[in-house]
Parts: C-alpha cells; sequence; structure tokens
C-alpha cells in the first residue's frame, strides 16, 4: 500500500466551475487579508470630520461615527477575522481528529462512550456552547477563538470517527491488524490519508463556519472588543446606525457572505468532484429499416421483436446485437446467459422502459398490433404487459402498504374506482392463494416474507390482465423451496388465462422445468435458440456456449422435485 | 438513528451528511428474510418498546451531562471567580455576597450536591441582577425563543421539500437544465447568508424601506406581526439548504428498484413523485429538520439581538456581557439543551412511527 496515495488509482480530481470558484474566492480573501493591513491601516484610522457619511466619492461605503472609512476598515479587518477564523479551525481539527481517531483506536467500552459524548455535543446548539465558553473565560477576541473551536470540535471528531471505522473495516486494514501492526501506525499510514477528500470538505465549511460565528459572537458584543476590530465589530457599529446610515451594513456584511460562499463552493466543487454527475442522456427507441431479416413470424404471435439493437448513446458501443424472436399466445419463452449478456436490456426494450442513456431500435417490434416502436398510450402498455422483477424486498415501495401500492396501476391507468380496485387486488391475491388477502393489503412489504411479496407482486403484474408476463429473474432472490411455489404460479396462470411469459433466468434447471422454449443469450447475441426442452442437455445442446452453462449448472432432477 | 448531523450554523453543510441518515443505506433489511405475520404485531410492540427505552435512558444521560456542564460554567472561571463575577470594582462585601449566594466558599463536592439538589428542585439560585428566581427570568423568555425557532423549522421543512421535489421533478432526466444551474446558484447564495445578516437586510428592507413590519420587538404591533422578520431571517437560508438536500434525495430515490415498479405500472409522474417518492424522502427531510432546530436555536440566540426580540438568547447574551448574572446564564444553558434535547428525542419518534426501520439497533 503506497501512503502517499490519497485518490484510488486510476482516480484523478476532477476540476469543475464551481470548485475552482470556491479556491479563487479563498484566494482573494487570502490576498486581502495579507495586503490591505499594509496599504489601508492608516486610512482605516483616520478621524475625520466627515462621519456618518452616507456612500459618496471616496467613500464608497460610508463613514462611520468617527468619520473612519467603512471600505478601508472592512479591508483591513479582514487579516483579524481570517486570523481568528483560521486558529479556532485548526485549534477544532487538530483536536477533533485526535479526538476521534483516540475513540476509533480505544477498546470498544471506551469507545462507545466516546462516541455518545461525541453525538452530546453534536446535538447541541454549537453557538450556545461558544456562549458558555464566552460565559466562563469573559468576553474577547481570544475567548471568541476558543469558544468556537470548542463548539467544532465534536464535528471533527464525528467525522473522523465514521471515516476511520469505515476505512478500517477495509480488507487491506484488517489484514494489517492481524499481521499485527500497531493502533497508532495503521492510523498515520493508512486511515488518516485515506480522509484526505472529506477533511477538505468539513475543513473549508468549519473555516467558513468559525469566520461567520466568531463574527456573531463579536456582533453581540461576546468578541473582539475595541479598539480592535473585526467583521463582527463593525457589523455591530453599523447596526447601531441602521435607521439613519444602513450602507455601513455593506462592508462587512458582504465580506462575510463571500467567505461563507466561498467554502461552500469549495464543499460543493470537491463534492461533485468525487462523484461527477452523469448527464445520461434520454432513452431513445427508433424503427429501422435493413435487409437480413430471417425471422419466421407465425400467426398467433402475440409479441414479434425482430432485430433489436441497443447501444450506449455517448461511446456508441453496441450492447444488444440484432436479437430477434417471438412468443405465441400461451407461450413461455426463456433468455438464459450469464450476467451482462444483454438479457434484461432485451425485456426493458419490450417493456418500453428503456433506462436513461440507452437506444435501442429494431426492425419490428409490435405486441399484438400495437408497434410499441411509436408513442403508445401509457394507459395501453399498463393494461397489456405485466412486469415482475428480481428482488421482491426492493422493487415494493417501503413507506406504501401493498394495497396501496399494488392497486394504484388500477386506479389510475385503468380507470377503476378505489373500491374496484381493492375488489380486483383481492380476487388477484385470492389467485396466486395469498391467505388473508384482506388483511395483507393493509400490511408494508417490510412484515412479509420475501415469497409473500414476490406473490404479491406476480397478483399486482396479473390484476391487469396482461397479454405479456415479463418477469425478470423473478426467483433469484427467494429460497429454494418459495422458488419452486413462484414457477408453479406462474406456469398456473400461463395455462389457465393463456398469458404470454417472458422469461428471463441465468438459472437453466429453473427455465428447463417451465419454459416452452429457450434463446441462449451472451455478449448481446443470440447463440442459440432451443425449441424442444429435451435439448436442453450437454450432448444435444449445440453451441459450446450453451454446453459450457449446462455444465455449469447442477443436476436437477425434475421428477424428484415434483414429488417433493 | 438519532439526530447527529451538526448543520454548520446555516444548516448548509449537506456534504458532509452522514451516510447513516439516509435510510436507503439499509435497504436490505426488507430484503429476504423478513418476519412472518403472525408474530408481527408482537415484534413490533417490543421493538418499540426496546427503542424508547434506548432513547430515554440517552435522553436521561443527557440531561445529566447538561446539568453538570451548567455546574462548571461557574467552577472554570480562572482565578477566583466571585472576584470576576462581581468585577473589577467591586467592594470585599460584593464579592463576599457573591461567593455566599453561589456558594463558592464550600467544597467543591458539597457546591455540586448543592447544586443538583437545587437543580432538581427547579432552583438555579436567584437572578444577580433582578433578584427575583433565574428560572422564571428564563422561562418567560423561553417562549419568544421556542416560538421563531419552531415556525421557522416548520417553514423550512414544509418549503425545502416542496421545493426540492418540485425542482427535482422539473429537473429529472436531464430536463430543463438551467434550472438546475439557477436552483443551485441561488439556494448557494441564500445558504451562504448567515441568519443575523440577513435579519439586518430584511430590517433595512422591509423595516426601514417598506415599513410593512417593525424594526424591532414592539407590542404596539402585535406578536406576529413582530415575529415575521425574525422568523424570515432564520428559516430563508435553511430553506435553500434542505431544498437542495431533498432534491438530491430525491434523485437517489429516484434510482431505487421500486421506483423502477411505479414507472414499470405507468403510474402518472404526479402519483409516482407524490405518493411514491415523497415518504421516502420525507424520512432524511425529518432527520435533517432536527439537526437545523437546533443550528437554528444557536442562531435565534444571535438573531434576537438583532430585533431586540424578548427570548432567551437577548437574556442570555445580556447576562454575560453586561450583568454577570451567572445564575441566569446557568439556567439559560439548561434550558436550551433540554430544548435542544428533547426536540431530537420527538422528531425521533415521529421517524419510528414513519418509518419502523429507523427504530433497529444502533451501531
Amino acid at each position: 500500500m503506497n501512503t502517499t496515495t490519497k485518490l484510488p488509482p486510476g482516480r484523478r480530481l476532477r476540476w469543475n466551475g464551481t470548485l475552482i470558484a470556491g479556491i479563487v474566492m479563498f484566494a482573494i480573501v487570502a490576498l486581502i487579508a495579507l495586503v490591505a493591513p499594509m496599504i489601508y491601516s492608516g486610512q482605516a484610522a483616520t478621524l475625520t470630520g466627515e462621519s456618518n457619511l452616507g456612500s459618496e466619492p471616496g467613500h464608497l461605503l460610508g463613514t462611520d461615527a468617527l468619520g473612519r472609512d467603512m471600505l478601508a476598515r472592512t479591508l483591513v479587518a479582514t487579516r483579524t477575522t481570517v486570523l481568528m477564523a483560521l486558529a479556532a479551525t485548526a485549534i477544532a481539527a487538530v483536536l477533533g481528529v485526535g479526538f476521534g481517531i483516540a475513540v476509533w483506536l480505544a477498546p470498544p467500552r471506551i469507545r462507545n462512550l466516546g462516541l455518545r459524548l461525541i453525538e452530546f455535543f453534536i446535538s447541541y446548539p454549537g453557538l450556545l456552547l461558544a456562549i458558555i465558553v464566552a460565559a466562563i473565560l469573559g468576553q474577547g477576541a481570544i475567548t471568541a477563538v476558543i469558544a468556537v473551536a470548542v463548539a467544532s470540535i465534536a464535528g471533527f471528531a464525528r467525522l473522523t470517527a465514521n471515516l476511520a471505522s469505515g476505512i478500517a473495516s477495509r480488507q487491506y486494514i484488517t489484514t494489517a491488524r492481524l499481521l499485527g501492526v500497531p493502533g497508532y501506525r495503521i492510523a498515520i499510514r493508512h486511515v488518516l490519508p485515506n480522509m484526505a477528500e472529506p477533511m477538505l470538505i468539513i475543513t473549508a465549511q468549519a473555516f467558513a463556519g468559525a469566520l461567520v460565528e466568531i463574527s456573531g459572537l463579536s456582533f453581540v458584543g461576546l468578541g473582539t472588543q475595541a479598539p480592535y476590530y473585526d467583521y463582527g465589530t463593525l457589523l455591530a457599529d453599523s447596526l447601531s446606525k441602521i435607521m439613519t446610515n444602513p450602507i455601513l451594513l455593506v462592508g462587512p456584511a458582504v465580506a462575510i457572505i463571500f467567505v461563507s460562499m466561498a467554502a461552500l463552493f469549495v464543499g460543493d466543487g470537491l463534492a461533485a468532484a468525487a462523484n461527477p454527475r452523469s448527464n445520461a442522456k434520454q432513452a431513445q427507441m427508433s424503427a429501422r429499416v435493413d435487409e437480413g431479416s430471417s425471422l419466421d413470424v407465425p400467426t398467433d404471435a402475440v409479441l414479434v421483436a425482430d432485430g433489436i439493437r441497443v447501444s450506449h448513446i455517448e461511446s456508441g458501443r453496441e450492447i444488444v446485437s440484432d436479437v430477434s424472436f417471438t412468443i405465441g399466445r400461451g407461450e413461455i419463452v426463456g433468455i438464459v446467459g450469464e450476467s451482462g449478456s444483454g438479457k434484461s436490456l432485451t425485456a426493458s426494450v419490450v417493456s418500453c422502459l428503456l433506462q436513461d442513456g440507452l437506444e435501442a431500435s429494431a426492425r419490428r417490434l409490435t405486441l399484438g398490433h400495437t408497434d410499441l416502436l411509436g408513442r403508445v398510450p401509457q394507459a395501453e402498455l399498463a393494461s397489456r404487459i405485466g412486469l415482475v422483477y428480481q428482488d421482491p424486498g426492493t422493487a415494493l415501495n417501503p413507506a406504501l402498504t401493498l394495497g396501496s401500492q399494488l392497486t394504484d396501476v388500477l386506479r389510475t391507468r385503468l380507470g377503476f374506482s378505489r373500491r374496484e380496485a381493492r375488489k380486483a387486488l383481492i380476487a388477484a391475491f385470492k389467485d396466486v392463494l395469498m391467505p388473508d388477502p384482506e388483511g395483507r393489503l393493509r400490511q408494508n412489504p417490510h412484515e412479509l416474507s420475501g415469497g409473500m411479496n414476490q406473490r404479491a407482486m406476480i397478483a399486482s403484474a396479473m390484476s391487469v390482465e396482461p397479454e405479456l408476463l415479463i418477469a425478470d429473474e423473478p426467483t433469484t432472490a427467494l429460497d429454494v423451496t418459495v422458488q419452486r411455489e413462484v414457477l408453479t404460479l406462474i406456469n398456473r396462470l400461463n395455462s389457465e388465462r393463456g398469458t404470454a411469459v417472458l422469461f428471463i433466468s441465468h438459472d437453466l434447471g429453473v427455465v428447463r422445468r417451465l419454459c416452452d422454449r429457450v434463446l441462449v443469450m451472451q455478449q448481446g447475441q443470440i447463440v442459440e435458440h432451443i425449441t424442444s426442452m429435451d435439448d436442453l442437455t450437454v450432448e444435444r445442446a449445440q453451441h459450446p456456449y450453451t454446453k459450457q452453462l449446462l455444465a455449469a449448472t447442477p443436476v436437477v432432477n425434475v421428477d424428484s422435485m415434483e414429488d417433493a | 438513528m438519532s439526530s447527529t448531523a451538526r448543520a454548520d450554523n446555516q444548516g448548509s453543510n449537506d456534504t458532509t451528511m452522514p451516510e447513516s441518515m439516509s435510510p436507503h443505506s439499509t435497504e436490505d433489511v426488507a430484503g429476504g428474510a423478513a418476519t412472518i405475520s403472525p408474530h408481527a404485531a408482537g415484534s413490533h410492540a417490543k421493538t418499540w418498546r426496546r427503542f424508547l427505552v434506548r432513547r430515554f435512558k440517552s435522553l436521561a444521560i443527557s440531561l445529566v451531562l447538561l446539568v453538570l456542564m451548567t455546574f462548571f460554567i461557574v467552577q472554570l472561571i480562572p482565578g477566583d471567580p466571585a472576584e470576576a463575577i462581581a468585577g473589577p470594582d467591586a467592594s470585599p462585601a460584593t464579592v463576599d455576597a457573591v461567593r455566599a449566594e453561589l456558594g463558592l466558599d464550600d467544597p467543591t463536592l458539597v457546591q455540586l450536591w448543592d447544586y443538583l439538589v437545587g437543580v432538581a428542585s427547579g432552583d438555579f439560585g436567584e437572578s444577580f441582577r433582578y433578584g427575583v428566581p433565574a428560572l422564571d427570568i428564563v422561562m418567560a423568555a423561553a417562549p419568544y425563543t421556542v416560538t421563531i425557532a419552531f415556525a421557522s423549522v416548520l417553514i423550512v421543512l414544509v418549503g425545502g421539500v416542496a421545493l426540492g421535489i418540485s425542482v427535482a421533478i422539473a429537473t429529472r432526466g436531464d430536463r430543463r437544465r438551467w434550472l438546475g444551474t439557477a436552483f443551485t446558484t441561488v439556494t448557494s447564495v441564500f445558504t451562504s447568508i448567515p441568519p443575523y445578516i440577513l435579519a439586518t437586510f430584511l430590517v433595512v428592507i422591509f423595516a426601514l424601506w417598506l415599513s410593512w413590519f417593525p424594526p424591532a420587538y414592539t407590542l404596539a404591533y402585535g406578536f406576529w406581526q413582530s415575529a415575521i422578520l425574525p422568523i424570515a431571517a432564520l428559516s430563508i437560508g435553511s430553506i435553500g439548504g434542505m431544498a437542495r438536500i431533498v432534491r438530491r434525495e430525491a434523485a437517489v430515490v429516484e434510482e431505487m428498484d421500486y421506483m423502477r415498479s411505479a414507472r414499470g405500472w405507468r403510474l402518472p409522474a404526479l402519483v409516482r413523485y407524490g405518493k411514491h417518492l415523497l415518504p421516502n424522502v420525507l424520512t432524511t427531510a425529518l432527520t435533517l429538520s432536527g439537526i437545523i432546530l437546533t443550528a437554528l436555536l444557536g442562531s435565534a440566540l444571535i438573531v434576537e439581538t438583532v430585533f431586540g426580540w424578548p427570548g432567551i438568547g437577548s437574556a442570555v447574551i445580556r447576562a454575560i456581557a453586561e450583568d454577570k448574572d451567572y445564575p441566569v446564564i446557568r439556567a439559560a444553558v439548561f434550558v436550551i439543551g433540554a430544548i435542544s434535547l428533547v426536540t431530537t428525542l420527538v422528531i425521533d419518534i415521529i421517524l419510528g412511527a414513519i418509518d419502523p426501520r429507523t427504530l433497529g439497533e444502533e451501531q
């Protein structure tokens, strides 16, 4: 492990406008803090007869009660203010990071105590903590610095403890621990360098926060005392003249907001650099005219897909190339292949749910007499295509009851009343043999088992009485006995209602049991089309990839499974 | 999940929002082996009981810590606290009086015991300045502070969520890029303005130029008329911060499997966002509003002085800067801390009712 590496290999800081703006603004502040007292301190301290002036040539931001130029005073005050904020941030960072690391290195009992202490201080208003310190030490500039530092320690400590425990669970740290590397060395060599980026963000924000809080304390008279002055005391001076000369507010107010904004920009910019936003273009589906169709379309076909192509809009890379198949009424067609073979993408094209950033085209894509490549009313799609997904635990909304979320499609797209939709869903629940269907309507997904949730999902898909059911790995997330129940269910609904089914799976055992025909996909292409399940054996399969898949599938004795 | 992060004083600390705040990082709880229904009701009550016991225990510990902290405000004063409090010009008799009132002659442990006994019966000592029980002074001021802080948080919650969701809908799938940019810019500016500076701007614009509201608290105008500017000063910046986080969270939720299901059912956008997305963003928004309330209670202390608002902030700052009125300081620190702790607990309970997954064990 290279200890100087702060970013994972291959990742470089991506500059963006926000980050650059923030850094430039900070640089301006630093420059003013450095230079202004040398140039303007005379002007800022000169008492003139021209007191309480508004904005006018020579005194752009007016003059205070003693006739001192407010612009000059604001510029000069930058150094004091920035130095105080820097000191407070540095103290808070050192103590906070130290405490956070100590908490993380401590034995579990003390660690918990330390974490609780951090939480206690964090749930307490920071400014009030600062005021407590001011109450103890009496008002003054140093007090304000210490007060604000104390108020910011907990933030650093919590971030450090959180990051440290996150990094500590990584593989190489565990290995180092097992090898007997002492805790403090792990902390210095591995943990601290990995925290650089979030630390930079919180430091920028803590600095701005410290500047705002110190100015606030000075503003109410608890910070810097005359004859010294900072942004806060200037603001307080101008507040006393607010009725007669409000222009005086502009200098100190703009200065504080400027620094505050610089920190926000740096934080946002660094965060954006770490997670660049994907500008995925909206998905498109179009018809394509070319030769080469070899699809034989039976007269009873429910779905005809001829030459589906899917590609990445940005890179132009083709992910699915020329996939063609049909599904007849009452037929179950399986698509198998390893993950990344394009089977789910094919399904998303057929269901008109292609994700953003991709474009698809086909020579023909029809459901019955409807051209899915054209504009199809949403209500029609909702009522003719039913969808079942892989993981019922995540495919159902955790915040809504089953009754509430599963009746939405009936009510919004099929024109059912609330009561009719409920009745239809209860009937669908009965159809999939859910015990106590009325009670299920009132339950949230997390109150039910995965198998029950998948039944509910299937019931919902079937409640619209679709012509085509698309099931994308519907049994993968379920355990074996539940898998069998779900398969039996799909099989029964298919034979009772004649619903055509597109069944996607990587499990050849499951496919063999359920499907009438199987398409084998590899790298976006159909490599083999098996029309009889008897051919789905290592001996009789034609394509080497199919043989390979079959060889990797444990032998399932279908008869014994049925009996069990 | 307890409300944890301390938003900086503007409530704009969104880049450091801890992972644990997002309910979506613990999504697997709802997956695979969920509870089977017959036991669900029983385990539900048990989860709640365990949650409440745990949270009340930690509230009790925090309150004790708080009382200890207020005790040490006087103890930690460098040098002789009595002399420091009485001031450099005080006569020896005054110093002795202060010492007697605070019981500083006794050994520290005895002082602590006396203090704890006093606090247990609501006695923080008598105000040096006004000669009445310090707690009475603070409790008379508390409603003013609580009103503007809570009203602000409510406005931040409602306004921030509405704004954040609306922008999330309007800019979904890379639509209206200009709106996204405008939103980010405007909210950046507003979250960068500290409440006490915004307060001065509001006074100039709405009290001085437009004369719509009084520049400072006065009974002549009526309570709410006077309260509007302080509430606006406290809430406007945080609305921007809340809206930014809600918008980003909405984009995260939009990627969830259950939102794909909603698209699969071809639900209209209004139902998808208003019904399926909103409740899942609300957990984050509520958690955040607890953090914002804590920050706002702090900011309120300073904003109050701009408007001469007769709340705890004005009281405690006067007590420190002018009167050295330590019994009042102690009582004020305790009351604000207690309000902040109790509110955090109440928000956690509301969160638990909305999203039972947050009731789980900590760590």
